[in-house]
């Protein structure tokens, strides 16, 4: 681990970053974990650690598995009947995918931010007091300043502040896509998963959302997954491979695209396959 | 190789007999202008037809339209009445039908959109409620004779309400699935990854996008039901000179209309066709609102 | 700026009780479960109710021309006759006509012609059927009587088997009048299907076909139609149902008949029209009005049959 100190390394143009020096405690501690699709497994085996604070990055080709797991860290799963978990994904000495966890709290300690940019068809006001309203009572003064604070750290306080009142559906792509990102931070989660956060967008929107990832990983524990390695390399402190349902390696984001340990990540890093 | 000086070029083969080809192309022409004006016919006829009956509807019945027709009630003929109670009947029975009917078309909607979808259960829920969105309105009202009017001894407001509850609720769970299955599955996750159950996800996120949709079908069932007179006629029947109640007899335009129609006296019919001037605008206008409501929406 | 997340209150085990969840899944099974006991008892309290006609009569009831309110004998043979005859009639002419006006709209009429005009033939969907009964009464049927029956008699006089069809009385009234009003109340409905369906057909295949020289009209009869065969056969079958079940504006223009008439323009009853114009002489409890609880039933047979028909082949169907 120590080898990645200092190391800066180049990968396609970008400076990979060098990650933190010690290892934060780890917020969420998966072993085990078997994933299915009905009979289908679409994850063996996983076992991988997410650092306090830090940002990890997950990658590998399409039908990995890589959004499979982020969704089983906010029993996403559970909508849908015929997809189950089996394991142990460790949270605050609780597991959660334990059929007694409650969801729904579960779920404000651990938001997601998902590809598509999900406005509800409401005002940008209510977008943002909705997630907060079902596990909080705020006074209206309360509820302002939680709104305000948000769209800040959402890095879009400035663009709306005039317009709280209008439409969320009159937003932009990229300035939705930072309205879902305020929501999840308004509940004030521990765990902010982004499930290939910019992919449906513009490269400027997707530029501000990367430097927004940055600065909310002083407060939260992030998990990104994405199909694009320079964004992983950006972004991520630590990064996990997945190929075919196996997470294949994970290292702190210098070393995995510099020098990576397995064959099969060389191999997907340099473009041969995925 | 007896092709004739008509081979196209020096493509081989059996020749193209060039006067054979034009006649039939002149022909197949021919045809295809021939059927091209008979389907221009049809449309006009269809147009026809709907002119006819708008322009027989403002002609015959806006001729008869004074402001005696509103302020007036249904009385014997040669006596001036007017339409008033008839109108106040509609009104309210449609608009109680429709109070009825919304709420439980909007809970089967909701469950065969959201929690049924394709099991057997929803499967037979969907086709009994199309069976009832086409089911003869008459047999709706003779059933609703046999349990809410031949018990209780007499026709009654309420039935006729009942009766128009059960027209609008297949329309209501048509439209409410239809509309909710529109919502696409990342908007709702957004609201369970947020915490929401599953019924505030419905509730406070689905019926909120589909809104409009929603609103689009309950006026349209409001439209179907405003005409209709044949449920009407085994249920509430009619009153011929007051409003009535929901516990007895409550006259209704479309009765009304029905029994001054067929009637000898023409002060009588002349109020028939002023009150399907007024079904008519009222329908159709309902009917217009509702589409571009959908449209704006989209 | 740390704000503490204040969480509900939960229970020891971590589990908070929610109850909004199993209420509200009760209440939307509760409604769903609601209509199926709906259509169960309509259909229960038709049967029921026409019972004693059922016992009277037997199965001769079906086949019975007798409607005979003082004697207290009944059958449902002119009825049933009279519902058939109107509908298919009615079909025969609203399916050419609906077609050519959906052939207009998906492939002839021009881009800016298409809403107005399509939402006008829907309007006729939209008109209500009593309206559909006085416009029939009032200004069809005197033309019916004054030029167009009077017309197709002379003009079938003298030939076998269609004389007697087109026979009788001109008086505007009766079967064919009554098959006409239906044809249009139906019509939107038949041609809204068709021009969805050939919406539907990809437009590769008609690209094709033109591209080897077919007319618009080839291109229609070769690759739309019968590519959109079994969905327009749907289609026509809801238009009949729609027909079978209709009261006010056949009840107008009918005439009223308690006789199986040769004569297309002899006068007759459907079971709809039937229900409508003895309903009110029939009294509680009495054997007439168990008959037309009895006819009712028969209706919605019929309906449903046809329904469950039209549905099956309107069904989206994996194309190939």
């Amino acid at each position: 681990m120590s080898e990645a100190q200092g190391q800066q390394g180049s990968f396609g143009g970008v400076r990979a970053r060098a990650t933190g020096v010690t290892m934060n405690e780890t917020r969420i501690a998966i072993r085990d974990l078997d994933f299915f699709y009905g009979s289908n497994r679409a994850l063996k085996n996983i076992k991988l650690d997410f650092p306090d604070k830090q940002v990890t990055g997950m990658i590998g080709p399409s039908g990995c598995g890589k959004s499979t797991l982020l969704r089983v860290l906010n029993r996403m799963y559970d909508l849908y009947p015929g997809q189950r978990a089996t394991g142990q994904v460790m949270m605050d000495g609780e597991n959660i995918i334990d059929p007694s966890m409650d969801l729904n709290s579960l779920r404000a300690r651990i938001g997601m931010v998902f590809q598509k940019p999900t406005p509800f068809p409401m005002t940008i006001y209510e977008n943002i007091a909705f997630g907060v309203k079902l596990h909080e009572k705020l006074s209206k003064a309360e509820m302002d300043e939680r709104v305000e604070w948000s769209l800040t750290r959402g890095a879009l306080w400035e663009e709306v502040k005039d317009r709280l009142n209008s439409s969320a559906m009159g937003l932009s792509g990229g300035q939705q896509q930072r309205l879902c990102i305020a929501r999840t931070i308004a509940v004030r989660p521990e765990v902010i998963l982004f499930d290939e956060p910019t992919s449906a967008l513009d490269p400027i929107s997707t530029l501000k959302i990367e430097e927004l990832i940055d600065e909310l990983k002083h407060d939260f524990t992030i998990a990104i997954v994405t199909h694009n390695m320079q964004q992983a390399a950006r972004c991520a402190d630590q990064v996990a491979f997945f190929y075919l349902g196996e997470m294949v390696e994970v290292a702190p984001a210098g070393q995995m695209f510099t020098a990576p340990r397995e064959k099969r990540t060389q191999e997907y890093i340099t473009g041969r396959f995925g | 190789m007896s092709a004739t000086t008509a081979t196209a070029g020096s493509v081989p083969g059996p020749a193209k007999n060039q006067k054979i080809s034009l006649a039939l192309g002149r022909r197949r022409h021919r045809t295809n202008l021939i059927i091209k004006a008979l389907c221009v016919l049809a449309t006009l006829i269809g147009l026809v037809l709907l002119a006819s009956i708008l322009l027989t509807l403002i002609y015959l019945g806006g001729s008869g339209l004074t402001l005696n027709v509103f302020t007036s009630v249904t009385k014997p003929p040669g006596s001036n009445g007017g339409l008033l109670n008839a109108i106040l009947g509609t009104l309210i029975q449609t608009s109680v039908g429709t109070l009825i009917g919304t709420p439980i078309g909007l809970m089967v909607g909701t469950y065969l959109a959201e929690y049924g979808r394709h099991s057997t259960l929803a499967n037979s829920i969907r086709f009994v409620s199309d069976v009832l969105l086409s089911a003869p309105s008459i047999l709706i009202g003779l059933f609703i004779y046999e349990i809410c009017v031949e018990p209780f001894g007499g026709f009654s407001g309420v039935a006729g309400c009942l009766a128009l509850a059960v027209i609008v609720i297949p329309i209501v769970v048509r439209t409410t699935e239809d509309m909710l299955q529109l919502i696409p599955p990342s908007l709702r996750e957004a609201a369970v990854a947020l915490g929401a159950p599953k019924w505030k996800m419905i509730v406070l996120i689905c019926y909120r996008a589909a809104k409009d949709g929603i609103a689009t079908g309950v006026l349209l069932a409001v439209a179907r039901i405003a005409g209709e007179t044949a449920p009407l006629l085994f249920t509430s029947l009619g009153n011929s000179s007051a409003l009535g109640s929901m516990t007895t007899p409550m006259s209704s335009l479309p009765v009304t209309i029905y029994q001054y129609a067929g009637s000898a006296f023409q002060d009588w019919v002349q109020l028939a066709w002023v009150g399907a001037l007024l079904i008519t605008i009222g329908v159709l206008a309902t009917n217009i609102l509702a589409r571009f409501a959908l449209r704006g929406g989209r | 700026m740390q704000q503490t997340v204040i969480l509900p209150m939960s229970s020891a085990g971590g589990r908070r009780i929610s109850i909004g969840d199993p209420i509200f899944a009760g209440l939307a099974f509760a409604a769903g479960f609601f209509v199926l006991l709906l259509l169960g008892s309509i259909i229960l309290s038709l049967f029921f109710g026409g019972m004693p006609a059922f016992r009277a009569f037997g199965l001769s009831f079906l086949t019975s021309a007798t409607w005979d309110p003082v004697h207290h004998v009944f059958g449902a043979a002119v009825s049933i006759y009279g519902t058939l005859l109107t509908s298919v009639l009615a079909l025969i002419f609203a399916v050419p006509l609906a077609f050519g006006i959906a052939f207009f709209l998906t492939e002839l009429a021009p881009d800016w012609m298409r809403r107005p005009v399509g939402t006008a033939v829907e309007l006729l969907a939209a008109v209500p059927s009593i309206i559909y009964g006085m416009w029939g009464f009032f200004i069809i049927v005197p033309i019916m009587s004054q030029y167009i029956e009077p017309t197709l008699i002379d003009t079938f006089d003298g030939i076998p088997v269609l004389q007697d069809l087109f026979a009788g009385p001109p008086f505007g009234t009766g079967l064919f009048t009554a098959a006409l009003i239906l044809a249009v109340m139906v019509i939107p409905f038949i041609s809204a299907t068709m021009r969805d369906v050939f919406d539907t057909v990809p437009a590769v295949y008609k690209e094709s076909a033109y591209g080897v020289g077919c007319t618009t009209w080839e291109v229609m009869r070769s690759i739309v139609l019968p590519y959109t065969r079994v969905s327009v056969v749907g289609g026509i079958m809801l238009g009949l149902g729609r027909a079978l079940g209709e009261t006010m504006a056949v009840t107008f223009v009918i005439g009223n008949s308690d006789q199986i008439s040769s004569s297309l323009f002899g006068s007759g009853n459907t079971i709809a029209s039937i229900v409508a114009l003895e309903f009110p002489e029939s009294p509680a409890g009495s054997l007439k009005l168990a008959s037309l609880l009895a006819l009712g039933f028969i209706l919605f047979v019929i309906s449903f049959i046809v329904l469950a028909i039209s549905r099956y082949l309107l069904r989206p169907r994996l194309k190939a």
